[in-house]
């Protein structure tokens, strides 16, 4: 691959409210990532290299040509380094899904943060705390103040808290598809920036990309995974399966679906829908096989969360965002 | 009072660079608003909004003058948005939408706001009702503009009709489009024509015999040219949409022609028999039959399903006129319309009901008017059980009127809780003409009420009570008991809680019981599943509205007539055969239908081929483009409920007209709260 | 438990000048002809509620429900015709089901039930229709204003690009 000019680009990668499983995934692109190092630089990448905070403030403003900040904002630092990098970087990728929509630590905003305290540090069987004790952002030691980052109420995703100019969904997004993406960022054949549009997938539905053949029949009952062995070939979500295929952007290549696994809707919602749980709400809500309101509770109550399972990986994106 | 300008911007309705004038037209209503709602200050008001070029008041919207000022209105300042302030669109909307039309601009570039059943005449606080008014029409102002102008669907209507069932309404419908120049198929599932109105004999309010009256009406359908009659056929499939439907019939043969002149040898040889249906069970019947001697068409038909093919009726005429194969045939009919007359089936009784099936002494109303009738199975003469009758008893409400928990329910768990109309004054006709034959039979009548609801119909109840009838009232809660007479006065006794004596239990004897019956639907679950008609709670078709389209079903070009619509008697069926005569010749005649332009419409780029919609719509217009991969809807069938638009996991799926772009204008407008409009 | 504490102090919320803001979607056919009705026998209601006006209750996508809380609304009212009276036949078959799982979902999202109700009013059913409205807005008002909006700029929500979901109207 060759870039515009002589010099390397500079390339960042950061993690904030995360699993690791992005940083991790960008090293799924495996040989190619020698492709990448010939053209451009680390500047700064926690998990990988020591650059430190300092060190990224002391670039020049735009000096990062691309970074890639995953994870979801959780506490005040994610939102520093936020802040930080955007001014640092000439373009900002929010990459995996809990950066563009909030991802699976957004679930926690179905829970206070009073709440998830109590049960990380007071009501846990394996925590031994006779005092009570709670994180607190200032706490003074003989030896001068601790502080540590404010927990925020609320998991963000980035561009609740910055301008961002791409999105790359996934959980995590898939190699080859983000590997077309370092390509046409690196050729500089990319959409506007400064826009907040989803690459390195297509704007379809996962749907689009199975290979499971649908019969057009309506849902007669509720199944979990693990009751049944879904028959070959066949929609699974027809079978009762609470796939989220329709519901989920495409771009994964719907390995999921093609393993006989319903989807879990990890690539956030599709094409231009904002709310990807309300969209399966309407679609699973369309399709039962009942005429009476007694068959349509009893079909309900066979599905077991429904707010998790719709919105497992984009509570952050959704329009109401949290639990009140 | 203008406004300056039009500063507002045009959503994606309407493509880039058009800008929004707005007509603003508030109605005082003569009062009904204005006394309420300060409609000058609205006005004034939203005159100040971005993309409102005139906004004013008017004492009567509807009213011709102010019709005229709107049109006048649109032309001089050039609105290409109108917004009117008024009562309920389900009254007016269409008129303002003309006044559009007549100005030139698309009708559908229109916004009605409801300020009076909906703000007016339910707001006490006029303060509070007013800043409602406002806010819903501010609602408006954003809503508008992101409408486009659409247009009515046109569909060309084949010039023919078909009439699905040969009943008196049947006919009466084919008959009158007949006349009309319209070429119509009548279709009749029985081999012979006249439905239920050959079993009775005679009929209210004019004491004629019904099978003359009924060969009138079939003399006039049969001669017609513009008329093709199937008999022995069934539809087996409808696809299309109005004005070009397509309908797959299959025919039985009939097994006999015309060349058949010994027809009571042929009848005489067969030894196959069955109950007759045209006398209500009273009877059996060969194999090979005719239900009555005027029968139309004036010949047997064979019964397949009871004839063993042993050949003897053929052996008995000289092998002429018989033909027994039965292999049907299948047609496919044309039609731009079509009319359900497929009529009823009365109530059959349960087991057990009143003594039915227990006690051979308990018959139906309809079953006394086959014996009552002079050529009917018993010659004219009341006989059950070979006794002379000298008592009868009549219940009415026999599987009508029922309450749940009381009488015994169907098997569906649910009882017959409608009126079924006809019986009363079919049940005092059959009476009356017992009692003219054979004065001294004493009659019992057992009602719930008397409900000789329509013309000339009380003279029967007048009469009937003057020959000596007795009548008895129950209560529907505390239902008369039937028994067996211990005493042996006569075979049966009903028991009655009457309550015109004030509730003493009156022990009538009964060597006959009539049970005057309801009527049910005649079983048409294909015909419902195949034209998606909607039914009422009791089953039977469900129109419009029963006020203002009473003869058509919500599938355009679908009408109905007699019967199946609900109980009625020949009067009725026969007005309403004509009325729905009336609307399909009209839509034949216009040549063209019209149908609002608020259909479903499939966004090619945002669909992903997800296949959700497929099963979702009630009448099945969307449809799978193999190629593309992606949905279609048929811009033809879609009857415009948006039931698509919200399923659709991708948002692809616009329903025109109420898109969501349009729809949170709207929302957003009324939730803003920093507009100070909250109350 | 201390998700409690996020519904707690409903008194000090609510408060004698708060007036309700709630959305009802109402189904062309049968429901808001049912409205109607109570209009023309000038039946009183509070002003609270505004009426968008749909074809049918099968048109009310979970989305626009979501969006009018998102928005401010303190309450949504869903209305259509009667389970086997739906003028396009089983419009209403999908609203019956859409609308109880919605609100299981938004229930877990702390939205009371008595701020999102499905009803069932036909033409001639103005007296309910009255009876519904009055019901929920007095409800309503106990339980005090929602404010998702305030909520979410509370929590840090909006910094950003993400202001409006669909973009400006």
């Amino acid at each position: 691959m060759s870039t515009n000019g002589s010099e390397k680009k500079k390339v960042a990668m950061y993690w904030a409210a995360s699993c690791g499983g992005c940083d991790i995934s960008l090293l799924e692109i495996g040989p190619r990532i020698l492709d990448l190092t010939a053209v451009a630089d680390v500047v700064f990448w926690p998990v990988a290299v020591d650059f430190k905070y300092a060190d990224v403030a002391a670039y020049p403003d735009e000096y990062i040509d691309y970074c890639f900040y995953n994870g979801g904002v959780r506490n005040s630092e994610q939102e520093e380094v936020a802040r930080l990098l955007r001014k640092k970087s000439k373009t900002l990728v929010a990459y995996g899904t809990c950066a563009c929509d909030g991802g699976i630590p957004a679930l926690a905003n179905l829970k206070s943060k009073q709440g998830i305290f109590e049960a990380a540090y007071l009501d846990n069987p394996s925590t031994v705390n006779p005092a009570k004790v709670l994180p607190q952002e200032i706490t003074e030691t003989p030896v001068g103040q601790l502080e540590i980052p404010k927990f925020y109420d609320q998991v963000l995703r980035l561009i609740d808290v910055v301008e961002v100019d791409y999105l790359i969904p996934g959980c995590p997004p898939q190699a080859d598809r983000v590997w077309e993406a370092i390509l046409a960022l690196v050729g500089g054949v990319v959409p506007p920036r400064n826009k907040a549009v989803k690459v390195a997938c297509t704007d379809k539905s996962v749907c689009d990309e199975c290979k499971r053949e649908k019969r057009k029949v309506k849902i007669k009952e509720f199944k979990r995974p693990h009751q049944v062995r879904p028959e070959p070939e066949w929609c699974l979500l027809e079978q009762g399966l609470i796939c989220m295929g329709p519901a989920t952007r495409s771009g994964c290549g719907a390995l999921c679906t093609n393993a006989d696994l319903p989807c879990r809707g990890c690539y956030g919602p599709s094409g231009t829908v904002e709310d990807q749980g309300t969209a399966m709400v309407s679609a699973i809500g369309s399709i039962l096989d009942v005429t009476t309101e007694e068959q349509a509770r009893a079909m309900l109550n066979q599905i077991a969360d429904p707010t998790g399972t719709f919105y497992r990986f984009s509570l952050g994106s959704s329009y109401l965002k949290a639990r009140k | 009072m203008q406004g300056n300008g039009s500063a507002g911007v045009v959503g994606n309705g309407n493509g880039a660079g058009e800008d929004l004038r707005i007509g603003v037209f508030i109605c005082h209503c003569g009062g009904n608003i204005s006394d309420v709602v300060d409609v000058k200050r609205v006005a004034e008001r939203i005159r100040k909004l971005p993309g409102v070029v005139f906004s004013d008041t008017h004492n009567f919207m509807c009213s011709d003058p102010a019709q005229a000022m709107i049109e006048e209105k649109i032309k001089e300042l050039n609105l290409n948005r109108v917004i009117v302030a008024a009562c309920s669109p389900t009254l007016h909307a269409l008129t303002f939408r003309r006044t559009l039309e007549r100005a030139g601009l698309n009708q559908y570039l229109f916004e009605h706001v409801n300020i009076r059943e909906q703000v007016s005449w339910v707001v006490e606080d006029p303060e509070a009702a007013t800043r409602k008014a406002e806010r819903l029409i501010r609602a408006a102002v954003k809503r508008i503009g992101h409408l486009a102008p659409l247009d009515k669907r046109r569909i060309p209507v084949h010039r023919s009709a078909l009439v699905i069932g040969a009943g008196v309404a049947g006919l009466v419908a084919a008959r009158d489009l007949a006349k009309c120049g319209m070429k119509v198929d009548v279709v009749e599932r029985s081999p012979f024509i006249g439905g239920r109105m050959a079993q009775l004999g005679k009929v209210f309010p004019t004491g004629e015999d019904a099978r003359p009256l009924l060969s009138k009406l079939i003399q006039e359908v049969v001669h017609d040219p513009n008329v093709t009659i199937f008999t022995s056929t069934e539809v087996l499939s409808s696809v299309g949409i109005v004005g070009d439907f397509r309908t797959k019939v299959r025919t039985t043969p009939r097994g006999v022609d015309a060349r058949l002149t010994y027809v009571g040898n042929a009848i005489a040889a067969c030894p196959e028999e069955t109950i007759s249906e045209f006398n209500y069970g009273l009877t059996k019947r060969k194999a090979i039959y005719m239900p009555h001697p005027n029968c139309y068409p004036q010949m047997p038909a064979i019964d397949w399903g009871t004839c063993t093919k042993c050949g003897k009726c053929l052996t008995a005429v000289g092998g002429k006129g018989i033909d027994l194969k039965d292999e049907p045939r299948e047609v496919e009919l044309h039609s731009g319309v079509i009319i359900l007359a497929t009529g009823y089936d009365p109530y059959e009784p349960l087991y057990g009901e009143y003594g039915y099936d227990v006690f051979p002494e308990v018959i139906t109303l309809q079953q006394l008017w086959r014996m009552l009738d002079w050529e009917g199975p018993t010659g004219g003469q009341i006989q059950r059980g070979g006794k002379p009758i000298k008592n009868i008893a009549i219940i009415h409400c026999a599987g009508a009127r029922q309450y749940q928990g009381i009488s015994m329910p169907q098997p569906d768990g649910k009882v017959k809780d409608y009126c079924a109309r006809t019986c009363c004054t079919a049940a005092l006709h059959a009476s009356l003409e017992v009692k003219e034959r054979w004065p001294e039979i004493n009659i019992y009548d057992l009602h719930q009420d008397i409900r000789t609801y329509g013309r000339g119909h009380e003279d029967y109840y007048k009469h009937a009570s003057e020959a000596g009838v007795t009548f008895l009232r129950f209560d529907g809660h505390d239902l008369p008991k039937v028994e067996k007479d211990l005493r042996g006065e006569a075979p049966l006794v009903v028991k009655v809680i009457d309550q015109l004596t004030n509730g003493r239990e009156i022990e009538v004897p009964a060597d006959l019981l009539v049970l005057a019956t309801g009527v049910v639907p005649h079983d048409i679950s294909e015909l419902i599943d195949m034209y998606k008609c909607a039914i009422g709670y009791d089953s039977f078709l469900l129109e419009v509205h029963p006020k203002l389209r009473p003869v058509e079903l919500a599938v355009t070009g679908v009408f109905i007539a007699g019967s199946c619509q609900g109980p009625m008697d020949i009067t009725e069926c026969t007005a309403a055969a004509a009325a729905a005569a009336s609307k399909a010749a009209a839509m034949i005649a216009h040549g063209q239908v019209e149908m609002e332009p608020f259909i479903a419409q499939v966004n090619e780029e945002l669909c992903t081929g997800c296949r959700t919609c497929l099963v979702v719509c009630p009448y099945d217009a969307i449809s799978r483009d193999e190629s593309r991969g992606i949905a279609v809807v048929s811009t033809a069938v879609c009857t415009g409920c948006g039931t698509c638009a919200a399923t659709c996991p991708s948002n692809a799926i616009v329903q025109l007209g109420f898109q969501d772009d349009q729809v949170l204008a709207e929302l957003n407008a009324l939730l803003d709260r920093e507009a100070a409009l909250v109350l | 438990m201390a998700d409690q504490v996020m519904t707690a102090d409903v008194s000090t919320r609510a408060s004698a000048t708060f007036e309700p803001r709630i959305i009802g979607f109402l189904c062309y056919w049968c429901s808001y002809t049912g409205a109607d009705m109570a209009g023309t026998a000038r039946m009183k209601y509070p002003p609270n509620i505004d009426i968008v006006r749909l074809m049918c209750s099968g048109r009310i996508d979970p989305e626009l429900v979501a969006t009018a809380f998102a928005k401010g609304a303190d309450g949504v009212l869903v209305c259509g015709c009667h389970i086997g009276d739906c003028h396009y036949m089983v419009g209403n078959h999908k609203t019956m089901v859409r609308i109880p799982l919605l609100q299981r979902v938004l229930r877990e999202m702390g939205i009371e039930p008595q701020r999102f109700r499905l009803e069932w009013v036909s033409a001639a059913e103005g007296a309910r229709f009255q009876k519904i409205v009055r019901e929920m807005t007095e409800q309503v008002r106990q339980l005090g204003p929602l404010n998702w909006p305030g909520l979410m700029r509370s929590r840090g929500v909006g910094h950003g690009m993400d202001l409006k979901p669909w973009g400006e109207v």
